[in-house]
């Protein structure tokens, strides 16, 4: 791994890190110049680890969508199982997906709602962040030119769920889809993806159902707090009615109301 | 040229690849394997699945270096000369083969899922073949080509 | 647990049920047609060693690649391509100066120019190719072709396409025509009419989405141009290349390769001219062209979106007195089949329905968007939602149950349909009694799991004509021929493109003859071997070249009887041909193999051949009344029914149970009717539910299966398949086909279910969930 980022350091914008390539390779099929040169991650087996350890699962950058499919961390694994078929599953990874900050990233959204915190490193040393300081703007992050993404921790000790809507039964980039937590101490995170330039979280429902408002009331909330587009997958009127009635069925479904 | 070190269908290749050559161009154009199939270019639609390490991979998404020290198995590996594998021998006799394009995708696709799974639910079955796509079949003679297959590899263990 | 084969047996046989009628027509028990044997091409698809368009590249070949054009609308005034030409790897760039024949192509007007050369009509349109030593470079040389263009304001609407001021997309102007059809008086029986319903219905751009990209090969060696590339009418295609490269029929040779579908996708020109183009060219050389998905949707003709204006008039007990209807085709910026599709559309106006008086217009206009040609269905499965819409909300006006209402207008057996052509035998209520039993129509619950969902119940019947019709010249051609090693060779020009037809000419060959399957070896698609067989469309391949394969098999079985009468001394109408031996009944001991057969035979000074020509004539639609005393050789009947869920919060729709009978003459080989039916099934839903084309200022913003969706597993259900047999005495052992009834019948189906469940009907297609949430919104 070391060689990696020595690698990145040294060839700086002329080289990106490729794990799985499902989002890179799309380019360059699309014969869009993506880069000089490519830093091939997927052979470095540390960072294809899972570790549990305090009550907190850390996932090395390159665990798989299919090896979160199957994590006992609800929301998460329900995301990872809803990204493309098998065989993008097996490809592609969280670090990816958190580095290509689509708005609709599944993991990225799920991973936000379980206060997730990522560590970030380069030659010059690791550090950690919240995800939530993550995403700046769409398709923009907090990872500097020559940083990796090298793990992801999240809590084991939260309920979550998941739910997303697509076009069709399978193999959807998300018209809308959310994530609940559920705390320990009996507090909401609520994070949505495709209603904003990247994944968010809903801080102002969270502070309502803080409050002891109920699910219906919530997700009013939640309507007003995101600003989605009318785009070719649909319009931002129907988004917005979409991710309340999925934060609602999402409470009711932890919560009981 | 990236010096490539691989096994394909159990064998040990050495070759030299474009670093930007997709795995399922250089399978089909350098290895002269076109058995499988590119018919989206976005990881959408399964045709390119070949197995990587016993996994499905969507080869038009992969860049052929990333098979360094990996074992690949595409649709001409799993045949042993004339005798076909029990999911290729399904797909047929089921009538899951229309216009044929679709085909290896979806055997690699089962062939990865039963490999894991033995008894897979309808519902894993859905799973594991929910990322092909097929245009002329209607999935119900493909569903019971794979549920018959699981049912035969069961009967002989 | 996966379950076992005898379960799974035992369901399929509940599934699907084949019925015969106990007709005059009954045959003899057969041998070959009706079973369902394996496909002939299965194991080579199954291995991997079937070779598609793509499959027959190699490294050493030469690859072309064509440039597009970068207005929807614009005169051209320059091409330069010489930086292009300096691109190290580029061989050649050719232009509109280069095409050595007509620079014209079009399956019924040659509207389209094959390179353009002073003008643009969609971004589709091809400029220039470029063929260079690989790919990539190709592409790069492309984007070094320099073009001036004055660009035209650009036509995206019909509305705008016909006002007055509109700028002439073609010479003539924007509407490429226009049809008419009136039987009785629809006006007067309208107005005397006791309920009346309106309504507008808008149908979408629906791509083929085949999975095998458009891709294939061209060589000139001087004597010959062969062009292997996937298509549905090698003879017309060849006849199309021919004339735009100037180049004699007889050396030019066109090889379908194995085909990766095409639902009409196949039936316009697509690389075939610039290959052969570039290989006059270059002598020697094979080139080689793929299209990436992006360039097979932006450059391919689509489905036709037709807005429907339909007006339809009852009596209070339900009895269908008027229909007018009105059609605006968007034809896009070429012709290619459009005056057929539009036609079409009009002669299915009212369905399987009769109605005395009806009245249709349709027009066709010019628009910068796609051209729009070919697509299962031709225009009948836009109508079919139409008339299927209308009916159910004639049924809500009424206060009458649909299925009641459907049944009381249904054609039977004696009466016209639209163009006024009486169909002898229609099975249109015993197809729709069939999926009312199944789906146990008179105690259909709607109780749901939960409050916000709903669940919906619906109905469609299909009556569609096969064939082209019209009087459009509709032939097929075949040549059967007994080889020295007792082998029957089985030549014709007809294409499978997935459906089958493998297995349909060589089971008919070997029943009609009285050989094992495996004693026939068919030869398809190769110009320079097999006869003429008219085009893989219209359902009409079983029809049509079923029977010319029939009439060759009997020519050739006489000759083998005369040979072994002959041979073995005894009457010739004594001599029985079964499995592959001819002897005489009586006294059977006394047999000859196919080989002694083709021995003797050619002793004898027998040809061992036989050709055939199976051209039943249609008679042309009046212009000014569209009727026709035959439209159509014979007509297709089916029956859909649908249950479905509507989730309410969310419009999301879930199809618990799709049941889908068709009649379709004789199962030649049962399996594969079922397997176009769900075939058929699924691609309606995917057009019902969500494929669309979505199109902004000329541009396709979807050009991809991640945002042009395709129905997935988990988007179909079980698709239960009753079959039925009521042979049509035209058709080969009674056949007559079945490849778009099944999508005809599906939106309809769906369309009718979701407005049952939410209680008003979506206009527009596909229902998207977020459609079905603003209808029940508004």
């Amino acid at each position: 791994m070391g060689e990696a980022l020595d690698l990145k350091a040294e060839l700086n914008e002329r080289g990106v890190f490729l794990a799985g390539g499902t989002d890179l390779v799309v380019l360059i099929n699309r014969g869009i110049k993506v880069a000089e040169n490519f830093i091939d991650l997927s052979h470095i087996p540390e960072l294809r680890a899972i570790n549990k350890r305090n009550g907190t699962i850390e996932l090395a950058g390159n665990v798989t969508h299919a090896q979160c499919g199957k994590l006992p961390v609800k929301c998460l694994s329900l995301a990872s199982l809803s990204v493309g078929g098998p065989g993008i599953r097996e490809l592609g990874t969280i670090a990816g997906n958190l580095a290509t900050a689509s708005p609709a990233g599944d993991g990225s959204t799920a991973l936000l709602a379980l206060d997730a915190e990522v560590e970030l490193t380069s030659t010059r040393g690791a550090r950690r962040l919240p995800l939530e300081k993550f995403f700046l703007s769409y398709r923009k992050t907090a990872l500097a030119p020559d940083e990796l993404i090298t793990k992801v921790s999240i809590p084991t000790n939260y309920r979550s769920d998941w739910l997303k809507n697509g076009k069709r039964g399978a193999v959807n980039i998300s018209v809308v889809a959310a994530a609940v937590a559920i705390t320990p101490k009996k507090e909401a995170r609520i994070a949505l993806a495709s209603v904003a330039p990247t994944p968010m979280r809903c801080p102002d429902a969270e502070a309502a159902f803080a409050k002891g408002a109920d699910a219906r009331q919530v997700a009013e909330i939640v309507r007003t707090e995101i600003k989605p587009i009318t785009d070719h997958r649909a319009s931002a009127d129907y988004k917005t009615h979409l991710a309340g009635v999925m934060v609602r069925r999402l409470l009711e479904s932890l919560c009981g109301h | 040229m990236w010096p490539l070190k691989f096994k394909l269908n159990g064998k040990r290749m050495s070759r030299k690849v474009k670093p930007t050559q997709t795995l399922l161009d250089f399978l089909r154009l350098e290895m002269d394997l076109t058995g499988t199939k590119g018919a989206c270019e976005e990881g959408e639609c399964g045709s390119c699945y070949v197995l990587v390490d016993g996994k499905p991979m969507n080869s038009c998404m992969m860049l052929a270096p990333q098979v360094q020290d990996r074992e690949v198995v595409t649709i001409e590996g799993l045949a042993k000369g004339r005798k076909l594998d029990v999911i290729q021998r399904k797909f047929i006799e089921c009538g899951a083969v229309q216009c044929g394009y679709c085909t290896p995708g979806l055997i690699m696709a089962a062939k990865a899922l039963l490999a894991e799974n033995p008894h897979p639910t309808r519902e894993e079955f859905l799973v594991g073949i929910e990322g092909n796509i097929c245009r002329c079949t209607g999935y119900n003679k493909i569903m019971r080509a794979c549920e018959s297959a699981a049912d035969e590899m069961g009967l002989k263990k | 647990m996966s379950k076992s084969t005898e379960i799974l047996d035992k369901q399929i046989a509940a599934l699907h049920v084949t019925a015969r009628s106990s007709s005059a027509y009954e045959q003899k028990q057969m041998k070959v047609v009706g079973k369902g044997a394996q496909r002939l091409d299965a194991v080579g698809k199954a291995t991997g060693e079937t070779k598609y368009g793509q499959d027959l590249f190699s490294k050493k070949f030469l690859f072309a690649k064509a440039l597009r054009a970068a207005h929807p609308h614009a005169e051209i005034l320059s091409i330069d391509p010489r930086e292009a030409k300096k691109v190290p790897g580029v061989i050649t760039v050719l232009t509109h100066k280069d095409v050595s024949g007509t620079n014209l192509h079009g399956l019924i007007r040659r509207d389209q120019e094959v390179l353009c050369s002073h003008k643009v009509r969609y971004l589709g349109d091809a400029i220039a190719i470029v063929v260079a030593t690989d790919e990539e470079i190709a592409g790069a040389a492309l984007r070094k072709i320099k073009v001036d263009y004055k660009p035209l304001p650009a036509l995206f609407t019909m509305e705008d396409a016909l006002k007055p001021d509109a700028p002439k997309i073609h010479a003539e102007g924007n509407v490429l025509g226009e049809k008419h059809l009136r039987k009785g008086d629809a006006p007067t029986a309208m107005a005397e009419a006791d309920v009346i319903v309106e309504d507008v219905i808008q149908t979408q751009s629906v791509d083929h989405a085949f999975l095998d990209l458009e891709a294939g090969r061209a060589r000139w060696d001087g004597k010959m141009l062969t062009i292997e590339v996937s298509g549905q009418w090698l003879h017309e295609e060849r006849r199309l290349i021919a004339l735009a490269l100037g180049l004699p029929l007889e050396k030019l040779r066109i090889i379908q390769p194995a085909t990766g579908g095409a639902f009409g996708g196949r039936e316009d020109i697509s690389i075939q001219i610039y290959l052969g183009l570039c290989a006059l060219k270059l002598k020697a050389k094979t080139i080689c062209m793929r299209y990436s998905r992006a360039e097979s949707m932006m450059v391919r003709h689509k489905r036709h979106p037709i807005r429907v204006h339909y007006k339809l008039g009852a009596k209070k007990d339900g009895t269908l007195v008027a229909a007018q209807v009105t059609f605006y085709v968007d034809k896009g910026a070429y012709a290619s089949t459009g005056i057929a599709v539009m036609r079409k559309a009009s002669s299915h106006a009212t369905g399987p329905y009769k109605v005395p008086n009806v009245w249709v217009d349709v027009i066709g206009v010019f628009t910068n968007n796609n051209p729009c040609g070919a697509m299962r269905g031709f225009g009948a499965a836009q109508t079919a939602i139409a008339y299927e819409g209308l009916m159910d909300r004639l049924a809500v006006k009424l206060g009458m149950d649909k299925a009641e209402l459907r049944m009381k207008n249904l054609v039977k057996s004696g009466d016209e349909v639209t163009t006024g052509q009486v169909v002898p035998y229609a099975t249109a209520v015993e197809c729709f009694d069939a999926v009312l039993t199944r789906i146990d129509w008179k105690n259909r619950s709607y109780a749901t799991p939960a409050p916000h969902l709903k669940r919906g119940y619906g109905v469609s019947i299909v009556c569609f004509g096969l064939g082209y019709g019209d009087g459009f010249p509709d032939a097929s051609r075949a040549r059967c021929r007994l080889t020295e090693d007792g082998i029957v060779e089985l030549y014709s020009s007809g294409v499978d493109v997935g459906q089958g037809l493998i297995n349909m000419v060589s089971q008919i060959a070997a029943e009609e003859i009285g050989v094992p399957l495996e004693k026939v070896r068919p030869i398809l698609a190769d110009t320079q071997l097999t006869p003429e067989s008219g085009s893989t469309s219209a359902t009409r391949q079983t029809y049509f070249t079923g029977s010319a394969v029939q009439l060759a098999a009997a020519e050739l079985k006489k000759q083998l009887q005369d040979i072994a009468a002959a041979h073995l001394k005894e009457l010739v109408y004594e001599i029985q041909i079964e499995n592959g031996e001819a002897y005489n009944a009586v006294r059977p001991a006394k047999r000859m193999t196919l080989k002694e057969l083709a021995r003797e035979g050619k002793r004898r000074g027998f040809s061992l051949e036989a050709t055939s020509v199976f051209k039943p004539p249609t008679m042309p639609e009046d212009t000014r009344t569209g009727q026709s005393m035959r439209a159509f050789v014979t007509y297709l009947f089916g029956s859909h029914a649908c249950q479905l869920l509507v989730d309410t919060e969310t419009g999301e729709v879930k199809i618990e149970r799709y049941i889908a009978c068709h009649d379709v003459g004789r199962a030649i080989n049962p399996d594969q009717v079922i397997g176009q039916i769900q075939g058929g099934v699924t691609m309606g839903i995917g057009m019902a539910l969500m494929e669309e084309v979505v199109l902004k200022d000329g541009r396709i913003l979807n050009p991809g299966f991640t945002d042009y969706i395709l129905p997935t597993i988990r988007d179909v259900p079980e698709i239960e398949c009753i079959v039925l047999e009521n042979p049509d005495p035209g058709g080969p052992f009674g056949a007559r086909g079945v490849g778009e009834p099944p999508l005809i019948g599906t939106g309809p189906a769906i369309l009718s279910a979701i407005y049952d469940a939410i209680g008003t009907p979506v206009r527009e297609l596909p229902a998207t969930p977020e459609r079905i949430w603003r209808a029940m919104a508004s």
